[in-house]
C-alpha cells in the first residue's frame, strides 16, 4: 500500500455553499487555483432558498454566501475563507515572503473591503456628491499606491490582489465605465492585469466593462440586469446583481449649462491662486486683486447662513459638517470659491460662509446636487453697498473677532 | 523593536493594536500631539497610508495601515500567539469573526453614526434599513454566543479584540440598554470583554450610551424633532476641545 494511498483527495475535498457567478465566491476559487486547493461547488444551490435552510443557517448564522464547509466545519466571510484556502498550502506565496509583506496583504485585503467594496455596493445613495466622493477618495489612493506597482505587494500576485480584484470586478462589470475609471489610470492597467491572469480567467472568465450606467430601476421590477447576464452567462439568479440593483444609481450627466455662458475676464483658478499665494499684506494683495479681477456680468457672490445654528453644539461634528459640505461642492470646482466659518468661542456656533460662483444666480446643479444648499439661507451681495463689501473683505480674510467673536475656524473651498 | 502608533486617541481602530499588544508583550508608542484634520494631512502621513486615514503602523519595515491588518501584524510578531488559536480551523474561525464584526457590524455602525458625527447627510429611510441590518448583524452574533464566552476557542483571542473595539463604539455611541437588551448574549460578552484587564487597561471604564447620537445636519422635513442638547458621554471629550482653532476632529 502505498503511503499516499490513505489520503484521497476525495476525504478533504472543501465544498463551497454559493451560487454562480458571485465575486465573494471567486475569492475562495481563484484562491484554490493558486494554491492547488480542490474546491467542489454545491450542485443547484438557490440564492434565497439554500441559504435559509437550518443547515446553512447551521453553518453561518446570518445566512449570507459563500460558505466552505471544510473537514474540520464550516468557515464562513469570503475573505476569512481565502485566507483559510490560502493557509492550506504551506508556505504559500500568496501570503508573501516575509511578515512586513504578510502585513501589506491583509492591508490591502482590508483597504479592499472597508474603502473600495462599500461604495462600489452602494453606489450613490439618494443623497448625491457622498458615496462617489469616497468612491474616488478610495480609489485615488489605489492609484497613486499602484503609480509604481503591477501587483499591491510584492512582483506577484498575492491573496490581496484576489480579493482586491474581486471587489474591483462588480465595479467595472456594473457601473464604473470607462468615462469614470480613466480617471485612475493604474486602477485600470492593475485591474486589466490580473483579471487576464491564467487562475483568474479560469474562474471569472472575460470581463467585459460597463458602457453605461444602468438606469434607475423601479422598485417593484427586481430582476437581474440583463447584463450581468450576459457577462457570466451561468445559471442561478446573482444575489449581488439583486443587491445592486435596489440601489439608486445616476443618469449620465448632460454638459454643464456655465460652461455655455459667455466668457468672463475674471479667471476663476487666477483668483484662486492669488488666494492661495498671498501671505503677507493679505488685504493690499489678495483683497485688492479680488476686486481688480471680480467680473459681476460673469460672477455672483453670496452670503450663506447656516439655519439651525442651535444645533452646532459640539465643536467636532460642527466642524464634520462643514467639511462634509465642502466635500460635496466638489462638483462645483470649476465654478465656485467659498469660504466658511464656524464662528464663536463655545457652543452653540455659528456656521456663516461666503460664495462666489460662475453666473448670476446660483447654479440649478449645485442646488439640486448638494443636499446641504437648503441647510444654508442664501442672499446676494450687493457690491454697491461698502458695508457688505467690506464683509465679504473679512470673510476672505478670517479677520478675527468676526462680528465680534472669535473664530473657532475658517475653512476654504478653492 | 520599536513600533510607532499614529493616530488620535481615544480612537476605537487603535484599540485594537494597542489590546493586541497589551496581550503580546509587544511595547507601541503612540505618537504625541497627534491632531486629526493635521497631522493625518501631512506628506509624511500620506506616504505611510494614500488615503491619510488613522491609524498608521510604523514598524522597522515600514508602515502598515487598516486597523485590523495592524492588529494582525501585532499579534503576530509573537510566535505561536494564542490570540490566533490552536488551529488552522481555529485561525480560520478567528478570522471569519474579525471580518463579520468588519462588514457586518461596524459597517453597519459606522453608516448610522456618519450622518450623526457629521459625516454624511441624514436620511430616515435609510436609517431604518441601516439599523435592520445591523440588527441581523446583531441578532447572528447572539446565536453564536448562546453558548459561548469568547467567539472561537475558550480564551480570548484577536477575534474577541477587534469585535468588543466595534462593539465598544457602538455601545458608547448609540446603542443603549434598550436597543441591545433584545441581544442578551451580546451584551453578557460585551462586558465579560471590556473587564478583561488587557482591556481595561486600554479602554478604561466603559458606560453604555444612554441616548442615540444626535443627528449633527437636520433637514426641516425629513425627521422626528429630538433633543439637540450635546449628550452626556460626549462631554468629557469636549472639554479637551476648548483650544481655538481646532482642525475637524472625530472620536472614532
Amino acid at each position: 500500500m502505498a503511503w499516499w494511498w490513505r489520503w484521497p483527495t476525495q476525504l478533504v475535498m472543501e465544498v463551497l455553499h454559493s451560487s454562480l457567478p458571485n465575486k465573494n465566491a471567486f475569492k475562495a476559487l481563484i484562491a484554490a487555483e493558486y494554491s492547488g486547493v480542490k474546491i467542489e461547488v454545491v450542485k443547484g444551490f438557490q440564492f434565497g432558498v439554500s441559504n435559509k435552510e437550518p443547515n446553512f443557517i447551521k453553518m453561518n448564522p446570518i445566512g449570507k454566501i459563500p460558505v466552505l464547509e471544510t473537514p474540520d466545519g464550516p468557515v464562513f466571510e469570503s475573505n476569512s475563507i481565502a485566507r483559510y484556502v490560502s493557509r492550506l498550502m504551506a508556505d504559500n506565496p500568496l501570503h508573501g515572503s516575509s511578515l512586513i509583506e504578510y502585513a501589506q496583504i491583509e492591508q490591502w485585503m482590508d483597504f479592499a473591503t472597508t474603502e473600495i467594496d462599500p461604495y462600489i455596493g452602494r453606489w450613490l445613495y439618494p443623497r448625491m456628491g457622498f458615496f462617489p466622493y469616497n468612491a474616488q477618495r478610495a480609489l485615488s489612493a489605489l492609484n497613486a499606491h499602484l503609480a509604481t506597482k503591477t501587483f499591491l505587494v510584492g512582483h506577484r500576485v498575492t491573496l490581496a490582489d484576489i480579493v482586491m480584484g474581486c471587489n474591483l470586478y462588480y465595479g467595472f462589470i456594473w457601473i464604473m465605465t470607462r468615462n469614470f475609471t480613466s480617471e485612475f489610470p493604474h486602477v485600470e492597467r492593475y485591474f486589466w492585469t490580473v483579471v487576464n491572469q491564467p487562475n483568474f480567467r479560469k474562474v471569472i472568465g472575460d470581463v467585459k466593462q460597463a458602457d453605461l450606467i444602468p438606469p434607475i430601476p423601479s422598485k417593484k421590477a427586481a430582476v437581474q440586469p440583463k447584463e450581468a447576464k450576459k457577462e457570466a452567462s451561468k445559471e442561478e439568479p446573482k444575489p449581488k446583481a439583486v443587491e445592486v440593483e435596489e440601489e439608486e444609481v445616476p443618469k449620465p450627466k448632460p454638459k454643464n449649462p456655465l460652461d455655455l455662458l459667455s466668457p468672463s475676464k475674471m479667471i476663476l483658478d487666477e483668483w484662486k491662486r492669488l488666494y492661495s499665494n498671498t501671505k503677507t499684506n493679505f488685504r493690499e494683495v489678495a483683497i485688492k486683486g479680488f476686486w481688480d479681477m471680480y467680473d459681476p456680468e460673469g460672477y455672483s457672490l453670496w452670503f450663506c447662513n447656516y439655519k439651525y445654528n442651535d444645533e452646532n453644539t459640539v465643536s467636532f461634528v460642527t466642524l464634520n459638517k462643514v467639511s462634509g459640505f465642502l466635500q460635496r461642492m466638489d462638483l462645483a470646482r470649476k465654478y465656485a470659491f467659498g469660504k466658511m466659518l464656524v464662528i464663536g468661542s463655545e457652543p452653540p456656533y455659528k456656521v456663516k460662509g461666503l460664495w462666489l460662483f460662475r453666473g448670476k444666480e446660483i447654479p440649478g446643479f449645485v442646488i439640486d446636487e448638494c443636499y446641504d444648499m437648503e441647510l444654508y439661507q442664501w442672499s446676494k451681495v450687493d457690491i454697491t453697498d461698502e458695508a457688505q463689501k467690506e464683509r465679504v473683505n473679512a470673510m476672505i480674510e478670517d479677520q478675527e473677532p468676526f462680528e465680534g467673536e472669535a473664530l473657532l475656524d475658517a475653512k476654504c473651498f478653492k | 523593536m520599536a513600533f510607532v502608533l499614529h493616530t488620535g486617541l481615544p480612537n476605537k481602530n487603535a484599540f485594537k493594536a494597542l489590546i493586541a499588544a497589551a496581550y503580546s508583550g509587544v511595547e507601541i508608542e503612540v505618537v504625541k500631539n497627534f491632531q486629526m484634520g493635521v497631522s493625518n494631512k501631512t506628506p509624511e502621513f500620506i506616504k505611510m497610508n494614500p488615503i491619510g486615514k488613522v491609524p498608521v503602523l510604523e514598524t522597522p519595515d515600514g508602515p502598515v495601515f487598516e486597523s485590523n491588518a495592524i492588529a494582525r501584524y501585532v499579534t503576530r510578531v509573537k510566535a505561536d500567539n494564542p490570540l490566533y488559536g490552536s488551529s488552522l480551523i481555529e485561525y480560520a474561525q478567528i478570522e471569519q469573526w474579525i471580518d463579520f464584526s468588519t462588514t457586518e457590524i461596524d459597517a453597519n455602525l459606522r453608516r448610522w453614526l456618519g450622518p450623526r458625527l457629521g459625516f454624511e447627510p441624514y436620511n430616515a429611510q435609510t436609517e431604518d434599513v441601516i439599523i435592520g441590518s445591523l440588527k441581523r448583524g446583531l441578532d447572528a452574533l447572539n446565536i453564536h454566543l448562546a453558548s459561548r464566552t469568547y467567539l472561537v476557542g475558550d480564551t480570548v483571542t484577536l477575534a474577541d479584540i477587534v469585535m468588543g473595539c466595534n462593539l465598544y463604539w457602538g455601545f458608547t455611541r448609540s446603542m443603549t440598554k434598550s436597543f441591545t437588551s433584545e441581544f442578551p448574549h451580546v451584551e453578557r460578552y460585551f462586558w465579560t470583554i471590556v473587564n478583561q484587564p488587557n482591556f481595561l487597561k486600554i479602554l478604561g471604564d466603559v458606560k453604555q450610551a444612554e441616548s442615540v447620537l444626535p443627528i449633527a445636519s437636520k433637514k426641516p422635513t425629513a425627521q422626528p424633532k429630538e433633543s439637540s442638547k450635546p449628550k452626556e458621554i460626549l462631554k468629557p471629550k469636549e472639554a479637551k476641545k476648548k483650544k481655538l482653532r481646532k482642525k475637524s476632529q472625530s472620536p472614532r
